[in-house]
């Protein structure tokens, strides 16, 4: 379980985060929602440990990675806001480097990693170079790189932009076969399609805020609207920054 | 297996497969030394090699052992006119030379020349000097016949050894190669270097790896290592090559005499390992700030001239301070010097500027670690 308590931070003049609370379920994908700008990313930076919050706490199952980044981030997956990979690595190396800083090695390793590319349908790609790789092909990378030490929770900064409809397929499946084992997922996006199609549980946030809560039909509920696009204009009061 | 050896194994790959960093690690310790060889080598034959003197020789033809002789100097019949200020050297052979040198007279010759000009002084000199020679190379022969040694009428002996001029250039040689083995530490992994964190920036990795979990000593460690393992190949190169192309530089013409046996090269790249710990480490807290490859380039080649000031510095200014056999950098230029000259080496201030050097590498390690958990420094912010 991902819990975020009051969490308040500020860039010089800008206040990027105002008292955020909320809470992301095992077995669930909560949805981070936000237009451009909402400080969706300074949040999860914050949850993994990158940034210091100013005031409150983010505590991954009661370990709060401002104190402790290494026991937090042990059993956590990142796919971050931007992913690069390297570029003169084949893909299970590179896959392998990031399972052997979680503390993989030897048989475990090697078979966390064929079974990872395996489940992304990656296996033709894995000993290329992963320079010259597309969009979707990278994001599967990435996707690897998260996984691959089986996390019990896992964190995805906008996975799905700049992708396919195929990539976004796999994405989804992906993401729909971890929460059937039980994994905490927490995704931002700014993508209502996405959000519609597959969270349990949906967070708006404005200007560092907390705007709503619920699952997509409690949203829409809530505003007395059919889409959850129009319901999610209503709450934040502006359609600014937002993709359907 | 701890993290940091992982680090340091996946960055390794990664580099090496980087053959811009291959390459630069391997062109300074190739092309290096032989543009040095180059260098040397013209400095030397200007050093040694004379130009002919060329002069007026009148009546050549009542004397040609004597022309021959001068030849054999280097004082040749002038080609062409002479030029506007140039007053002509004319050496005028009498028709009475081979009759008098029979009879075992005197003979008159005459040197017509500017003895004032400055710029013709060498070249009148020196013909001043052959037919001297000549003279007494006759006198000799004269003696001989008459039964009489020679050596009777050369009482002393004037040996003239021009050490000042040709000392000092032999010290620019050898501090130029001292300066260059220093130099090859921070060369050739200096790519390596911005690589591994300018450009992990530059390429997005660097939240990824820095939400990972381990510390952020491990990562810098594991980085400071590849690239010191880059400058030490580099080193071992240099060190290699430079005994082999300097075989082929005849430094003995000007009186120079360096022996790079193995044991001192071996020595030099036990001194040069902390030294690539630390440059290295320089360079990573210097590119770590960068906000991309060229950025860092540009920092780093300021940050070269650390290293040259230091040791150039000592080198011509003449420092002779106790205080620089204990400094790291000029700690190891120091012992280099000592080696080179093939003296003794202070061996308490070799430890202690060796253990300087790897204490200050690792603090400033340290440092970057801090740095990294700092978000100012990740994001620029």
């Amino acid at each position: 379980m991902i819990n975020v308590d009051k969490l308040s931070k500020t860039f010089k003049s800008v206040q990027a985060l105002n008292a955020l609370s909320f809470q992301a379920k095992d077995g669930e994908i909560t949805g981070l929602l936000g237009p451009n700008g909402a400080g969706k990313t300074t949040c999860l930076r914050i949850i993994y440990g990158l940034l210091q919050a100013d005031e409150g706490k983010a505590e991954i199952e009661g370990v709060d990675a401002n104190v402790n980044p290494m026991g937090a981030r042990k059993n956590l997956g990142i796919f971050p806001d931007k992913f690069g990979l390297y570029e003169r690595l084949t893909v299970r190396e590179q896959v392998a480097y990031f399972a052997e800083l979680h503390g993989l090695s030897g048989s475990a390793q090697k078979e966390a990693v064929s079974q990872v590319i395996k489940k992304l349908d990656i296996e033709e790609l894995a000993d290329r170079r992963t320079g010259g790789f597309s969009q979707g092909q990278r994001m599967k990378v990435a996707l690897a790189q998260a996984l691959v030490h089986s996390p019990k929770h896992l964190i995805l900064d906008e996975p799905s932009r700049g992708l396919d409809v195929m990539s976004t397929r796999i994405l989804r499946d992906v993401l729909r076969e971890q929460r059937a084992q039980g994994t905490c997922i927490l995704f931002s996006s700014h993508v209502m399609q996405e959000v519609a199609a597959l969270c349990d549980r949906v967070v708006v946030m404005a200007s560092g805020k907390v705007a709503a809560e619920g699952t997509p039909e409690e949203l829409c509920q809530m505003t007395g609207e059919e889409q959850l696009e129009d319901a999610f204009v209503k709450i934040i009061g502006t359609d600014e920054g937002i993709a359907a | 297996m701890s993290a940091l050896t992982t680090v340091w194994k996946k960055e390794f790959r990664d580099a090496i497969r980087d053959k811009r960093s291959v390459f630069a690690a391997m062109s300074y310790a190739f092309f290096g030394p032989m543009l040095m060889a180059v260098a040397f080598f013209f400095l030397i034959s200007q050093l040694t090699d004379q130009a002919d003197v060329g002069i007026e020789i009148e009546g050549k033809e009542y004397a040609p052992q004597l022309v021959e002789f001068l030849n054999e100097n280097g004082i040749v019949e002038k080609q062409g006119g002479w030029s506007e200020n140039e007053t002509p050297i004319i050496l005028r052979l009498p028709e009475s030379w081979s009759t008098k040198i029979a009879d075992a007279e005197p003979v008159e010759v005459e040197l017509n020349a500017d003895w004032s000009s400055q710029k013709q002084q060498t070249d009148i000199k020196r013909v001043e000097k052959a037919v001297q020679a000549y003279s007494s190379q006759i006198a000799s022969y004269r003696l001989i016949l008459r039964g009489v040694d020679p050596r009777v009428v050369q009482p002393i002996q004037l040996q003239k050894q021009d050490v000042a001029t040709k000392g000092s250039k032999a010290a620019l040689i050898m501090g130029s190669v001292l300066v260059f083995i220093i130099l090859s530490v921070f060369w050739s992994g200096m790519n390596v270097a911005i690589d591994i964190s300018a450009g992990e920036r530059e390429r997005n990795s660097l939240e990824f790896l820095l939400s990972q979990p381990l510390s952020t000593w491990n990562i810098v460690t594991g980085k400071a290592l590849t690239a010191s393992t880059f400058s030490l190949f580099g080193a071992a190169l240099s060190l290699i090559i430079i005994p082999i192309i300097f075989a082929y530089v005849p430094l003995h013409e000007i009186g120079m005499n360096v022996n790079f046996s193995v044991g001192m090269m071996l020595l030099m790249f036990v001194l040069l390992v902390p030294l690539a710990l630390f440059a290295t480490a320089l360079q990573l807290f210097v590119s770590f700030r960068a906000k991309n490859f060229k950025e860092a380039q540009t920092y780093i080649s300021f940050l070269l001239i650390i290293p040259m000031a230091a040791s150039f510095g000592v080198e011509f200014a003449r420092l002779k301070n106790p205080i620089l056999y204990y400094l790291p950098l000029t700690g190891q230029h120091q012992a280099f010097l000592s080696l080179i000259r093939g003296e003794s080496i202070n061996v308490m201030g070799t430890v202690i500027s060796g253990i300087a050097t790897f204490v200050a590498a690792l603090l400033l390690i340290k440092y970057i670690a801090r740095l990294l958990k700092s978000e100012k420094i990740v994001f620029g912010l």
